[in-house]
C-alpha cells in the first residue's frame, strides 16, 4: 500500500530524516514510536506532502509520485490524516466539516455526501452532534469528529499524529476505541502514539525512529518485551 | 441661549440641503468602500503569494498610500487624471478614496488570513481541497469573521476622511458646511451642526456593523438544538 525508498527531508541544516526505507501492507497497523524531535510527524507528514521530502521515492496504492507531474490533491484524496489539535473547521458543523471535501473535491450531492457523513457519526458515536459546532464538543468528540472528517474522502491509508495526546485521560479510551474498529475493518493505518497498551493491542508492526533513523522495528510483543537497541530500551523505559 | 437659536436658524434653513449632501457623502463612502474591498482583496492576495514580484508590487502601492496624505492623493488623481480622461469630481473622489481605503483593507485582510491557525489549512490541504479552494472555503471565512471590527472601523475612517472631496467640488456634506458658514458668518454653529450629521451616520453604521458582527458569531447551534 504503501512504499517509502531513501527518504530524506532536512529543515535547513537540520536533517531530520535520513534514508528511510519502509514499507507497510494492506490492512496493515503500523505504529510509529520514538522521542520528541526524531522525526516521527515529519514522515507522516510526507507520506501526504504536507512536508515534501529533497530526496526518495514514495509510491502509494502502486502510484508513484512524482512532484513534478503528480496531482498532489488526488494522492492526498487516498491518504487521510488526523492530527494531534484536531483542526476541525471552527465556522462549520459537525456535518459541514464532514461533507465539505466530499461535495467540493470529490463533487458528490449534498444528499449523497450527507448521508454518509451521518453514517460516519454514528460509527463515531456522535450522530446526535451533527449540528452541533467544533466549539461545543469535548476534546475526545472533537477528534472523532476528524476521524470521521478524514473517512469521509474514502482514503486507502490513514495517518494519526498523536490523536490522543491534547486529551484529557479519561477522554482518551473513546478515541482509541474508534481506531481499534477502524483496525478491525481493516484500514490501513500509520499512527504516531505513546499509548503503548493500545499499540500492543492493534499494531501489526512498531517502528522506533531516533534521529531520522528507523533503528528498530518488529511485532509489538517483541519490541515491547526484548527490545534489542539500547534507545528503544531507554524511550520505553520512560515512556512505560 | 444665542447659540442656540442660531443652531435651530441653521437646521430650518439649511437642514434639507445638509440632509442632501449627507446622501452625497454616504454615496461617495459607499462607492470607495465598495472599491477599497476589491482593490484590498487583491493586494492581500498578492502580499501572501509566493511570489516576490506580487509582494513587491503590494508594497510598494501600500508604502506609497501609508507615507502620502489623502489630500495629496486626491488631488494628484484629479488633477492628474484629468490630463488623460475627463473625470467629473465624484468619480475622481470616489477612485482616490477607494484607492487609499484599499490600500489598509489589504492590510486588515492579509493580518487576518495570517492569523488564521495553520492547522486548518493543513487540515484542508490533506482532505484534497486544493490551495484557491480551501483558501475560499475554510481560510478566507473565518478570516472574513476575524476582520470585520478593523473593517468596520476603518470604514468609519473612510467616511470621515471622505469630507476632504470637499476640495474637489464635491458638494457633500462638509462642502456645504463651508458653504453655508461662509454665507451665514456662523462657522462655529455650522460646524457643530455638520458635526453632528456626520455623528448620527457614524452611530447608524456602527449599530448595523456590531449587528452584523452578532449575526457572524457562530457560536450557537444550528436548527434549535440546545446544548
Ligand atoms: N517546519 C519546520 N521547520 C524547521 N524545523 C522543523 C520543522 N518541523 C519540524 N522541525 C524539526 O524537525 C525535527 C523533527 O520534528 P518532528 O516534528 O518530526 O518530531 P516528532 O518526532 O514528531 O516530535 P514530537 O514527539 O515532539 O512530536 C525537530 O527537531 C523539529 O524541531
Ligand atoms: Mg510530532
Amino acid at each position: 500500500m504503501i512504499k517509502i525508498s531513501n527518504l530524506s527531508k532536512s529543515f535547513g541544516k537540520l536533517e531530520v530524516l535520513k534514508n528511510i526505507n519502509l514499507s507497510v501492507d494492506e490492512k496493515e497497523v503500523v505504529v510509529l514510536i520514538g522521542a520528541s524531535g526524531s522525526g516521527k510527524s515529519t514522515l507522516l507528514r510526507c507520506l501526504n506532502f504536507l512536508e515534501v521530502a529533497e530526496r526518495g521515492d514514495i509510491i502509494i496504492d502502486s502510484e508513484k509520485t512524482d512532484l513534478a507531474k503528480t496531482n498532489l490533491n488526488k494522492v492526498r484524496e487516498k491518504v487521510g490524516m488526523v492530527f494531534q489539535h484536531f483542526n476541525l473547521f471552527p465556522h462549520k458543523t459537525v456535518i459541514e466539516n464532514i461533507t465539505e471535501a466530499p461535495i467540493f473535491v470529490r463533487k458528490e450531492t449534498k444528499e449523497a455526501a450527507s448521508s454518509k457523513a451521518m453514517a460516519l457519526l454514528k460509527k463515531v458515536g456522535l450522530e446526535d452532534k451533527a449540528n452541533y459546532y467544533p466549539e461545543q464538543l469535548s476534546g475526545g468528540q472533537k477528534q472523532r469528529v476528524a476521524i470521521a472528517r478524514a473517512l469521509a474522502m474514502e482514503p486507502k491509508v490513514m495517518l494519526f499524529d498523536e490523536p490522543t495526546s491534547a486529551l484529557d485521560p479519561e477522554l482518551v479510551g473513546e478515541v482509541l476505541q474508534v481506531m481499534k474498529d477502524l483496525a478491525r475493518d481493516g484500514m490501513t493505518m500509520v499512527i504516531v502514539t505513546h499509548e503503548m497498551g493500545f499499540a500492543k493491542e492493534v499494531a501489526d508492526r512498531v517502528i522506533m525512529l531516533a534521529d531520522g533513523n528507523i533503528i528498530e522495528e518488529g511485532h509489538p510483543n517483541d519490541i515491547f518485551v526484548n527490545p534489542i537497541h539500547e534507545r528503544t530500551k531507554r524511550f520505553l523505559n520512560q515512556i512505560l | 441661549m444665542i447659540f442656540l437659536e442660531n443652531i435651530i436658524s441653521i437646521f430650518s434653513e439649511h437642514g434639507i440641503a445638509f440632509l442632501k449632501a449627507s446622501w452625497m457623502t454616504i454615496a461617495i463612502t459607499a462607492i470607495s468602500l465598495l472599491f477599497a474591498m476589491v482593490i484590498g482583496l487583491i493586494f492581500a492576495g498578492f502580499k501572501i503569494s509566493t511570489s516576490k514580484i506580487l509582494n513587491w508590487i503590494a508594497d510598494i502601492y501600500i508604502g506609497i498610500i501609508r507615507g502620502t496624505p489623502l489630500i495629496v492623493q486626491i488631488m494628484f488623481l484629479y488633477y492628474g487624471l484629468a490630463n488623460i480622461v475627463n473625470l467629473d469630481s465624484f468619480t475622481a473622489g470616489a477612485l482616490a478614496l477607494g484607492v487609499h481605503t484599499g490600500a489598509y483593507i489589504a492590510e486588515i485582510f492579509r493580518g487576518a488570513v495570517q492569523s488564521i491557525d495553520r492547522g486548518q489549512m493543513e487540515a484542508a490541504r490533506s482532505l484534497g481541497m486544493p490551495y484557491s479552494l480551501a483558501m475560499r472555503r475554510i481560510i478566507f471565512p473565518q478570516a472574513f469573521k476575524r476582520a470585520i471590527p478593523s473593517l468596520a472601523n476603518q470604514f468609519i475612517i473612510g467616511l470621515k476622511d471622505s469630507s476632504l472631496v470637499a476640495y474637489i467640488a464635491v458638494t457633500d456634506l462638509y462642502n456645504t458646511a463651508l458653504s453655508v458658514q461662509g454665507e451665514n458668518y456662523m462657522p462655529f454653529e455650522t460646524y457643530f451642526v455638520v458635526g453632528v450629521y456626520y455623528l448620527i451616520i457614524v452611530l447608524i453604521f456602527t449599530w448595523v456593523a456590531n449587528r452584523i458582527e452578532k449575526k457572524m458569531d457562530v457560536s450557537k447551534p444550528k436548527e434549535g438544538i440546545i446544548v
